[in-house]
């Protein structure tokens, strides 16, 4: 009896040391991107198992501070209030960027409006513009879409273009599909949502200019990276301290030319040269 | 005092000019402990000095979300209560607003909130008891007041301060003094893993016993005297650094309190000839004070990925040294506890920063000085307390409408 305890407990160790997971969770924008990630990473891992799951920036960073994930998905970057709660509780937030995104203002395929100010898009986000017309659009009612308060990238576009509070009439939508799938339904509607989900029929991609003279588009690549487009950002990553063991492989893995050529299959665009090399400071 | 007064109530117009309101988001959270409590002394928990089951607390809020930067709250507590026909009472522990101020990363809240002095700036209740500053009364959980509360840049800790009644959030009305209350916090974290800091408040002047400036007869073996009311001042002064070590799923939180309580007065007491008639008064001056020191220190570790918290608990409330006249003891009783306890953590909400529902139980042993009438060097049997509670924890975003 007690060596078929010896043994049982034996198993159950090697069992546990075995189990090898590398456990993701945050932003909606960058979960497909992540997921896609996860599955060739363990394509090339098969001992390792990565687990990757939604709910937003905020939950992705809560759960960093709180020590339930090893690699919190962000479409922002932490704030001081995350960072001085991580410390007091022996976190240390690290940052990778892994992915450049131009965040995309989409509205229907049949309207006929294809390019808007920062301004203008303010304005139709604080609901001050309610018919389309307004801005060179038909004579046609807005309905606006956007994300819920826990994502980030309603902060990063309250925070870029509505420069305000959005209007009570935007109805929140649980992830970027979801906005989407509305705006493809309502020929009034605009939303926002990261690059990785425009590429779809039935939207259309506006294009946008910070000063009215010149619009450029977010899927271009030259835009992003030079900043000209009103609303290209990074997307990150955080750990607690260097990443280690399996995290920083899979983080390296990203990083990697097979990684960013999944970011790019994704729709977003690779890490530039200056993120880069910050990110290889934080892996060493 | 008054700049002070005056700058925060500037500050509060220039945020609400600043901001617009837009109506947005709600949210609905509850909050209640079911507890067991039962005390003993030598450990004979079946015959229990004290065994008592109730609804420690059960915070119902709903707050709403103005704007990005304007924000309000109320919360009221439906809890237990003996003295109430139907065993239950509800009181406001918060109704206040909270403005985004030009400073990046402050806020300024505004109304009946939770007063943060000592350890309880960020007690979450992991121990299911109060925190030793909040369980001694040194200062009022809540509070009417304003408080300019925020987070200093690249995540280096955060700072409060704040003014308030002083009385706390069950004296309201004509009962509250003019005199405020000064409560300033100071959290700083220079690397991760290690937190110091301190709180410090000060009521300077509380007369609310003599709130209506006329001469108090006094009351009992005092009828003959008559408190006079320009000089009856209770100042209050607390101060107590801070510290917390955190590495992997360990940490170690520890503070220092010293307290010290200090009442002047003057009174006049009447004279009489044999007739009983008043001839004359005399005025005496004179002060009664208490200082009290404490310690508090919890160790916690986090297990089975942070399912359950281990944690143990030494806190210490002393009576350092008294000058003038004593106060009562039974406002400055000694005493030593320890313990230990854990919680388990059957679902935490989303991010794992709170639980959702759990079960705490926490075994706390003390030895306290004996009270007056006993002999003041006589120490009283310890006593054993276990609790045993569960805790259940939601919130759900309401959309705007």
């Amino acid at each position: 009896m007690r060596r078929l305890i010896t043994i049982a407990a034996l198993a159950a160790i090697v069992t546990a040391g075995t189990a090898r997971e590398v456990v993701v969770r945050g932003s909606d924008t960058l979960l497909n991107l992540v997921q896609n990630l996860a599955e060739a990473f363990t394509a090339t891992q098969p001992d390792v198992t990565v687990s990757v799951t939604g709910g937003g920036s905020g939950v992705g960073i809560s759960a960093i501070i709180n020590k339930q994930t090893d690699i919190a998905d962000a479409s922002r970057s932490i704030a001081s209030k995350e960072i001085s709660s991580a410390r007091a509780n022996g976190v240390n937030p690290v940052e990778y960027v892994i992915a450049i995104d131009g965040v995309c203002v989409i509205v229907n395929s049949q309207n006929s409006i294809e390019k808007l100010t920062i301004d203008q898009l303010g304005q139709l986000y604080q609901g001050k513009v309610t018919n389309w017309s307004a801005v060179g659009g038909p004579n046609q009612k807005v309905s606006l879409y956007g994300r819920q308060p826990s994502s980030g990238t309603f902060v990063y576009v309250r925070d870029e273009a509505v420069k305000g509070e959005y209007a009570a009439s935007m109805r929140q939508m649980n992830g970027n599909a979801q906005i989407v799938e509305a705006v493809k339904a309502d020929p009034g509607a605009i939303g926002y949502v990261g690059v990785g989900y425009a590429r779809e029929q039935g939207i259309k991609i506006l294009q946008l200019s910070k000063d009215g003279a010149s619009y450029y588009s977010p899927l271009d690549e030259q835009a992003i990276n030079s900043n000209v487009y009103p609303l290209a950002r990074p997307l990150f990553q955080y750990t607690n301290g260097k990443a280690k063991g399996d995290a920083k492989a899979f983080i390296e893995f990203e990083l990697s030319p097979a990684g960013q050529k999944i970011v790019e299959e994704q729709g977003f665009f690779p890490v530039t040269e200056g993120y880069m090399a910050t990110n290889q400071s934080h892996l060493q | 005092m008054r700049k002070t007064v005056v700058a925060l109530l500037l500050a509060i117009l220039l945020a609400g000019s600043v901001y617009a309101i837009d109506p947005g988001q709600s949210e609905l959270e509850y909050n209640g402990w079911f507890r067991y409590t039962n005390q003993s002394t030598k450990l004979n928990i079946t015959s229990p000095t004290a065994s008592r089951s109730n609804a420690e607390r059960n915070y119902l809020r709903a707050a709403h979300q103005w704007t990005a930067k304007l924000y309000s709250k109320l919360s009221l507590d439906f809890l237990s209560s003996s003295s109430y026909a139907d065993g239950a009472s509800v009181r406001i522990k918060e109704a206040y607003l909270d403005m985004a101020t030009p400073i990046k990363d402050f806020t300024l809240t505004g109304g009946m909130q939770k007063v943060y002095f000592g350890e309880i700036y960020s007690w979450d209740y992991t121990h299911p008891d109060k925190e030793l500053s909040d369980a001694q009364g040194v200062c009022s959980s809540a509070d009417y007041g304003l408080t300019l509360n925020g987070f200093l840049p690249s995540g280096f800790g955060e700072a409060q301060v704040g003014v308030y009644n002083g009385e706390g959030y069950k004296v309201t009305g004509a009962k509250n003094s003019t005199s405020p209350m000064l409560l300033a916090n100071l959290r700083l974290t220079p690397i991760a893993g290690f937190q110091v800091g301190a709180s410090v408040f000060s009521k300077v002047k509380d007369v609310s016993a003599f709130s209506n400036g006329a001469p108090k007869r006094g009351a009992g073996a005092d009828t003959t005297k008559f408190f006079n009311a320009d000089t009856a001042n209770r100042n209050r002064f607390a101060f107590a650094p801070m510290a917390k070590i955190a590495v992997g799923p360990a940490s170690l939180t520890g503070e220092y309190i010293m307290y010290s309580y200090t009442r002047n007065y003057s009174y006049y007491a009447l004279n009489r000839d044999s007739t009983h008639t008043v001839t004359d008064s005399t005025l005496t001056v004179s002060n009664k004070d208490y200082n009290m020191t404490g310690i508090d220190l919890m160790p916690l570790v986090t297990l089975m990925n942070q399912k359950l918290d281990v944690f143990g608990r030494f806190s210490t409330w002393q009576q350092k040294d008294q000058v003038g006249d004593s106060m009562p003891v039974n406002k400055v009783k000694s005493l030593m506890r320890y313990g230990l306890g854990f919680n388990w953590h059957f679902l935490k909400r989303a991010g794992g920063s709170k639980p959702a529902v759990a079960f705490q139980f926490a075994w706390i042993h003390e030895q306290s000085e004996a009270l007056k009438p006993a002999p003041a060097t006589g120490k009283v049997d310890p006593t054993d307390i276990f609790m045993v509670q569960f805790r259940m924890e939601w919130n759900h975003v309401l959309p705007a409408p």
